[in-house]
C-alpha cells in the first residue's frame, strides 16, 4: 500500500511539473506583454519597451523565470499581475473561493436532481418513465451552455425581473449560473445513478430487505442508495475536476468574478503570472481530487494497486 | 413474461434509437445537400435586414442583421459544425486507438507515454488550454480540429489500452500468438474488433460534445471566418439581437440542440447495446 | 495564505455578497456605472486604458482640464504662459486645494508627480513616453512651477488634462508605498476612493472639499462587466444606471430605446475605423486597385443600415472633432462601375482573392466587414475574412506586416489631434505602418511636430489628410459615435467624446 501511495504521489507531482512547464512555455509564445501594456500609446520606442520588459522580469532566460515561478509556488507567491501590479495571490484569493462556491453549488444541485430521477429510472427500467427521464436529461446535456445562459437571463432577469443577470451579489445571483451548469451535468449523473442502482438492486440483500416487507422507499433510499454511495461519490469527484475546467464560459456570461474570468482576461492581456497561477491551481485541484479518488479506490479494491 | 419484457424493452430502446437516428440522419442529410435544396446563404441584402420569421415565404425563418436568409444559413452552417465534430473525432480515434493498442499490447515505454499523457490531459482545464492555444496559432477550422484531436486522442488511447489489457491474456489471443500470427494482425484483426464497441460509443458522444465546444469557442470570439456560416458564429452574433430579433439566435441554437441531442440519443442507445459494462460512462 | 484564511475569505465573499444588495438600496443618490474592463491599478502611470480614465477622471485632477465641450480649461493650474518659443511653460497653481487624505496640494506635488512619471517608477509603465517632451519641472515658489521642455510640444497642454499627468499626493505615496497606492488611489478630484475589489467593482464617494464644489452624487460605483449583453441586461434590470462605451453594440440600441425607463445618448467621438491596405505587396500595391476597392464599397449604406445612423462617413482617417480635419474633403462616392473599370485597367482578373484581417471580438465591425466583403463580391473580387484575437492582430500580425490585403484599424486618440493618428499610421518605421514608406509624407509629418503656430500646423495636418487620401492609403470607413445607455432616473448626464467623464453634476432620482 505504501508503495502504491508513493507511486501515485510521484505521478501527481510529475503531472503538475509537466503542466506548469508546458503552460509557462506556451504562454510565452502568445506575444509580448510590453506591447500589450503600451497598445494605446503610439509613441513608444524600443528603448521604452526594453525598460518595461525589465520591470516585468520577462527579459530573463526562460528557465530562470520558470525557476522563480516554482520557488514562489511553495510560498503561495505567484508574482505580480502585469496589468496593474497587484500580487497574483491577492487576485487568486478572491476568485478561487468564487469559483469553488459556484462549482460546489453546481454539484449539489445536480446531485439533488439526479439521485431521485436516477432511482426512478432504475426502478422503472425500460418503461416510459425511464425513457422520459433519460431523453429529457439528454436534452439538458445538448444545450450550448452559453446560449442556455443567455436565454435564462432573458427570461428571469429581463422579462420576469426575478434574478440579477450577473455578478456575485447575494444568493439569488447563484441560481442562474449554477443551474445552467447543473442542467448539463444532470444527464450524465442520472445515467450514473441509474446504472449503479440497477447493479445494486440485483444484490441479494435487497431481495432480502424486500422480502422482509420493508417499504419500497426505505429499500431504495436507505439500503440501495447507501450501497452505491461509494462509486457515485468517486464519479462525482472526478466530475468536479472537469467542471472546474469548463466553467470559463459560464463565468464570462454571468460576469462571475472567478478563476475562469481571471484566466480569460489574463490570456487576452498576456498576463503571464496570472494565467500560470490559475492553470496551476486548477490543475492542482483536479490532480488532488483524482489522487484522493485513486487512493480511496486503492484502499477499497486492492486489485487496482497492481495496475 | 420474459418475452414480453424483452420485446417491450427493445421497443422502448428503439424510441431512443428512432429519435436519435431521425434527428442525426435528417440534419446530416439537409446539411450535405444544402447546396441543392437551398440557395443564397451568403447573399447580403441590406434592405431586408432582420425580417421576422413566418411572414415572408421567401424567408421562412426570417433574415439576419445583414439581410441573409436564416434558414439557408442554418442549413449550410451545419457544414462547419459537422466537419468539426466528425473530423476531430476521426483524427482522435485513429491516433488514439493505434496508441492504445500499442501501449496495451507492448506495455513498457509506449505505455508510460500514453498513461502520462492521459494524466496530464485529465488535469488540464480544456477551455483555458484552448484559449491559450488559439492565442498562439490563431483561430480557424483546421486549428480548431487540430486542437480537439490533441486534447482528445488520449481518451481513446486509455479506453483501448484498458480493453487490450483485459483481452491480451485471453485464450484466443494467446493461441493466435502461439501459431505465429503477426503482431499487426493480432492487433487489428483480433483485438480491435473485440474492443470497438465502447470506442464507437465514445465517438458518438464526442462528436456531440465537440459540436458544442466549437460553438463555445466561437462564442468566445475564437472561431472561423465569419463569412462562412457556422452555428456557433450565428449564435455569437445573434446574442446582440436576442431581445429585438430572437430568431437570429434561436434557430441556430435549436439546430445545435437537435443535432447534439440526436447524437447523444444515438450514443446512449449504442451504449446500452455495445458497452454493457459501462466503460465509457466516466 | 493558509487554509484558515482561505476559509474566512470564502465566508467573507458570501457575507459581502448578501450585504451589498441591501447597502446599495439605502442610498438614493448612488450612480452605478458599468465599465467593460478593470485596469488593475489606479496609479496614473501604470496603464493606458480608456477604462482607467473613465473612473479616474473623477478621482484625480490635472493641471489643465478638458470637459465634454472639448475646450481646455484651468484645472489645478489657474493660468499658464508659454515662454521661450514654447520650450518653457509657467503654471500658476490653484491655492487651498487638498488631497483626499488631507495633504496640501502645492508646487512640490506637481514636481513630485512629474519626477515620478519621468523617473524610475515611470519607466516601468507605458505613460512616460507620451510626456517625453518634458525635460524637468522647476519649483519657482509654492504656487508656481516651470516646465522645461526638450522641444516645443503643441499637444502637451491637452495631455496634461489626462492620464499620466494626473497630480498625485507625494507624502501619501512615500509613506504607504507604491503598491498600496495602486489599489488605494488618492487625488484631488471630486470623488474619493472607498473600496476596490479586483475584477468586481470600485466604489467612490463625494469629496465635499473639492475646489470646484461638492459633487451632487453621494456615491459613485463602477462595476466591471465585459460582456455587452450582460451589461445591458444589468441596465434593464435596474442594477446599473449607466453603460459607457465601447460596450453597447449597435444592434442593441433599438432594444434599449424601446424600454420606457432607458435612453440612448450619443455624441461624436474620436473613434474612427478604416480598412488599411497592404501597399507593399499583392494587388493592393497598385493605387488604382486601392481606389477601386474604395469606390466599390457603399459606405453610406453600411452606416445607414448596419450602424443605424450612429456613425458618419469620413474622408481621411480622423473624426470631425480632430484638429487637422479638412471639412472641404469629401469621401469617394460609391461607384461600382468605376471600380470595375479601375480593376480592369490594373489587370485584376475577376475572382481574385482579397483577404481582410479583423479583430475577432468586435461584433459590430464584424458585420460591417461581412457587408464590405459582399460589396467586393459585386465588383468581382473574392473577399475572405480572417478574424484574429485582438492582441495577436495588433501586436504581431500588423507590426510584422503579415496581414492580408486589408486589415482593420480603429483609432481614437483622446488628444483629438490628427498628429496622434497620422504620425503613427504613415511615418516610415512606425509600428502601425508596416508597409509604406514615403519620404515626402515623412517630411510633412515631421515638419508640424514642434510648431507652436496653431494655424500653420493645422494647414500642414490638412495637407497630410489630403495627401493620404490621394494615395488611397486606406479605405476610410466611418466615425462612430460614443454610445451611452443610461437610465431615465439619471439627470444631468452629458455624454463625452472620449470616456473621460466627470460625473459631479449628475443626479439620480
Amino acid at each position: 500500500m505504501a508503495n502504491f501511495l508513493v507511486k501515485r504521489l510521484l505521478q501527481a507531482i510529475f503531472v503538475l511539473f509537466a503542466i506548469t512547464l508546458l503552460v509557462a512555455f506556451a504562454i510565452r509564445l502568445t506575444g509580448d506583454p510590453a506591447l500589450m501594456l503600451t497598445q494605446g500609446a503610439g509613441s513608444v520606442t524600443e528603448a521604452d519597451l526594453v525598460l518595461i520588459r525589465e520591470a516585468l522580469g520577462i527579459n530573463k532566460p526562460f528557465f530562470a523565470q520558470y525557476f522563480e515561478f516554482i520557488v514562489g509556488l511553495f510560498s503561495f507567491d505567484f508574482g505580480r499581475s502585469f496589468l496593474g501590479g497587484t500580487p497574483v495571490s491577492d487576485l487568486i484569493s478572491t476568485s478561487l473561493p468564487a469559483t469553488l462556491i459556484l462549482a460546489v453549488s453546481v454539484m449539489l444541485i445536480s446531485i439533488v436532481i439526479s439521485i431521485p430521477l436516477g432511482i426512478k429510472a432504475a426502478v422503472s427500467k425500460g418503461k416510459w418513465a425511464d425513457q422520459t427521464i433519460r431523453i429529457v436529461s439528454l436534452v439538458g446535456l445538448s444545450f450550448p451552455n452559453f446560449w442556455l445562459a443567455l436565454m435564462l437571463v432573458l427570461v428571469f432577469s429581463i422579462w420576469l425581473q426575478w434574478l440579477p443577470p450577473s455578478g456575485m451579489y447575494g444568493f439569488t445571483s447563484f441560481l442562474m449560473p449554477a443551474f445552467t451548469m447543473a442542467i448539463i451535468l444532470t444527464a450524465t449523473n442520472v445515467r450514473l445513478v441509474r446504472s449503479s442502482m440497477l447493479e445494486t438492486l440485483q444484490a441479494q440483500y435487497i431481495m432480502v430487505a424486500r422480502a422482509k416487507g420493508l417499504s419500497e422507499n426505505t429499500v431504495l433510499y436507505k439500503h440501495a442508495l447507501r450501497n452505491c454511495a461509494i462509486p457515485l461519490i468517486t464519479y462525482f469527484g472526478l466530475q468536479f475536476g472537469g467542471l472546474l475546467g469548463g466553467i470559463v464560459v459560464i463565468e464570462r456570461v454571468f460576469n462571475w468574478p472567478g478563476l475562469g474570468s481571471l484566466a480569460f482576461d489574463a490570456v487576452s492581456g498576456r498576463d503571464y503570472p496570472v494565467l500560470q497561477a490559475v492553470i496551476t491551481i486548477l490543475s492542482m485541484l483536479i490532480v488532488s481530487v483524482n489522487l484522493l479518488v485513486d487512493i480511496a479506490y486503492g484502499l477499497i479494491d486492492p486489485r487496482i494497486r497492481t495496475e | 413474461m420474459t418475452n414480453r419484457f424483452s420485446s417491450s424493452l427493445s421497443r422502448y430502446n428503439s424510441l431512443e434509437f428512432i429519435l436519435g437516428a431521425l434527428l442525426t440522419g435528417g440534419i446530416c442529410f439537409l446539411v450535405i445537400f444544402s447546396d441543392l435544396i437551398f440557395q443564397s446563404a451568403d447573399k447580403i441584402n441590406l434592405s431586408a435586414r432582420l425580417l421576422a420569421p413566418f411572414a415572408d415565404p421567401e424567408h421562412i425563418f426570417g433574415t439576419d442583421p445583414l439581410g441573409r436568409d436564416i434558414l439557408a444559413r442554418v442549413v449550410s452552417g451545419g457544414t462547419v459544425s459537422l466537419q468539426v465534430g466528425f473530423l476531430s473525432v476521426a483524427g482522435a480515434v485513429v491516433f488514439g486507438v493505434i496508441m492504445g493498442l500499442i501501449s496495451g499490447y507492448y506495455r513498457g515505454f509506449w505505455d508510460v507515454i500514453v498513461m502520462r499523457f492521459a494524466d496530464i490531459q485529465l488535469a488540464m482545464p480544456f477551455i483555458l488550454l484552448a484559449i491559450t492555444f488559439i492565442a498562439i496559432v490563431g483561430g480557424g477550422l483546421a486549428n480548431m480540429i487540430f486542437l480537439l484531436i490533441i486534447s482528445q486522442w488520449v481518451q481513446y488511447a486509455r479506453l483501448v489500452r484498458g480493453s487490450v489489457l483485459s483481452l491480451r491474456d485471453r485464450e484466443f489471443i494467446q493461441s493466435a500468438q502461439a501459431i505465429g500470427v503477426s503482431s499487426f494482425s493480432i492487433l487489428f484483426r483480433h483485438l480491435l474488433p473485440n474492443l470497438i464497441g465502447p470506442v464507437i460509443v465514445l465517438m458518438t458522444l464526442n462528436v456531440a460534445n465537440n459540436i458544442l465546444l466549437e460553438s463555445s469557442l466561437t462564442f468566445l470570439g475564437l472561431g472561423v471566418d465569419p463569412l462562412t456560416p457556422s452555428w456557433g458564429g450565428m449564435l455569437a452574433d445573434g446574442r446582440t439581437y436576442i431581445q429585438n430579433a430572437w430568431w437570429v439566435s434561436v434557430f441556430p441554437g435549436v439546430a445545435i440542440l437537435l443535432t447534439v441531442l440526436g447524437l447523444n440519443l444515438l450514443g446512449d442507445w449504442l451504449r446500452d447495446s455495445l458497452d454493457p459494462t459501462g466503460k465509457t460512462s466516466r | 495564505m493558509n487554509t484558515k484564511q482561505y476559509f474566512s475569505m470564502a465566508l467573507k465573499s458570501i457575507a459581502m455578497a448578501t450585504s451589498i444588495t441591501a447597502a446599495s438600496l439605502s442610498f438614493a443618490s448612488t450612480l452605478t456605472v458599468s465599465s467593460p474592463q478593470d485596469p488593475g491599478s489606479w496609479d496614473p502611470i501604470d496603464t493606458f486604458l480608456i477604462n482607467w480614465a473613465s473612473v479616474s477622471t473623477n478621482i484625480y485632477d490635472g493641471l489643465t482640464y478638458r470637459g465634454p465641450d472639448l475646450k481646455l480649461q484651468p484645472g489645478l493650474a489657474t493660468s499658464w504662459q508659454q515662454l521661450d518659443n514654447g520650450t518653457r511653460i509657467r503654471f500658476n497653481l490653484r491655492q487651498g486645494v487638498t488631497f483626499h487624505n488631507g495633504e496640501k496640494f502645492d508646487a512640490s506635488s506637481v514636481k513630485f508627480t512629474f519626477d515620478r512619471l519621468m523617473g524610475d517608477e515611470g519607466k516601468k509603465g507605458p505613460q512616460r513616453s507620451n510626456y517625453a517632451a518634458i525635460e524637468s519641472v522647476e519649483v519657482i515658489d509654492s504656487n508656481t512651477v516651470d516646465f522645461h521642455l526638450k522641444a516645443a510640444d503643441p499637444v502637451l497642454l491637452t495631455k496634461l488634462a489626462g492620464y499620466g499627468a494626473m497630480i498625485v499626493p507625494p507624502k501619501y505615496i512615500q509613506e504607504k508605498g507604491e503598491d498600496f497606492f495602486n489599489t488605494h488611489p488618492v487625488g484631488t478630484g471630486p470623488f474619493k476612493f472607498v473600496s476596490y475589489e479586483p475584477k468586481v467593482d470600485i466604489k467612490l464617494e463625494a469629496y465635499d472639499k473639492h475646489w470646484g464644489g461638492a459633487p451632487k452624487l453621494s456615491n459613485l460605483n463602477y462595476r466591471f462587466i465585459s460582456e455587452p449583453s450582460t451589461a445591458v441586461a444589468e441596465l434593464q434590470s435596474g442594477r446599473v444606471d449607466l453603460v459607457i462605451p465601447p460596450t453597447i453594440p449597435i444592434g442593441m440600441i433599438s432594444t434599449i430605446e424601446e424600454s420606457p425607463e432607458l435612453d440612448v445618448v450619443t455624441t461624436v467621438s474620436p473613434s474612427v475605423y478604416a480598412l488599411r491596405f497592404n501597399t507593399k505587396n499583392g494587388i493592393t500595391k497598385d493605387e488604382r486597385v486601392r481606389k477601386a476597392l474604395i469606390y466599390g464599397v457603399d459606405r453610406q449604406a453600411i452606416i445607414d443600415s448596419i450602424l443605424g445612423g450612429q456613425a458618419s462617413a469620413i474622408s481621411s482617417f480622423q473624426s470631425p472633432i480632430s484638429f487637422g480635419n479638412d471639412p472641404k474633403m469629401s469621401p469617394l462616392p460609391y461607384d461600382p462601375a468605376k471600380a470595375m473599370q479601375l480593376l480592369k485597367a490594373a489587370g485584376i482578373k475577376p475572382g481574385t482573392k482579397v483577404q481582410i484581417d479583423i479583430r475577432g471580438n468586435d461584433s459590430t465591425f464584424n458585420e460591417v466587414t461581412q457587408a464590405i466583403a459582399s460589396y467586393l463580391q459585386i465588383i468581382g473580387l473574392n473577399a475572405t475574412i480572417k478574424p484574429y484575437e485582438t492582441s495577436v492582430l495588433i501586436n504581431d500580425i500588423v507590426p510584422a506586416g503579415k496581414t492580408g490585403e486589408m486589415f482593420q484599424q480603429g483609432w481614437g486618440g483622446w488628444t483629438l489631434d490628427y498628429d496622434n493618428t497620422a504620425y503613427f499610421m504613415y511615418h516610415t518605421g512606425e509600428k502601425w505602418n508596416p508597409y509604406d514608406s514615403d519620404p515626402e509624407l515623412d517630411k510633412l509629418l515631421e515638419s508640424q511636430r514642434s510648431l507652436t503656430d496653431t494655424k500653420k500646423r493645422e494647414e500642414i495636418l490638412k495637407s497630410i489628410a489630403n495627401y493620404t487620401a490621394d494615395r488611397a492609403l486606406e479605405m476610410p470607413l466611418y466615425n462612430l459615435n460614443a454610445i451611452f445607455a443610461v437610465s431615465k432616473k439619471v439627470k444631468g448626464f452629458v455624454p463625452v467624446p472620449d470616456s473621460r467623464m466627470r460625473l459631479n453634476n449628475v443626479t439620480v432620482e
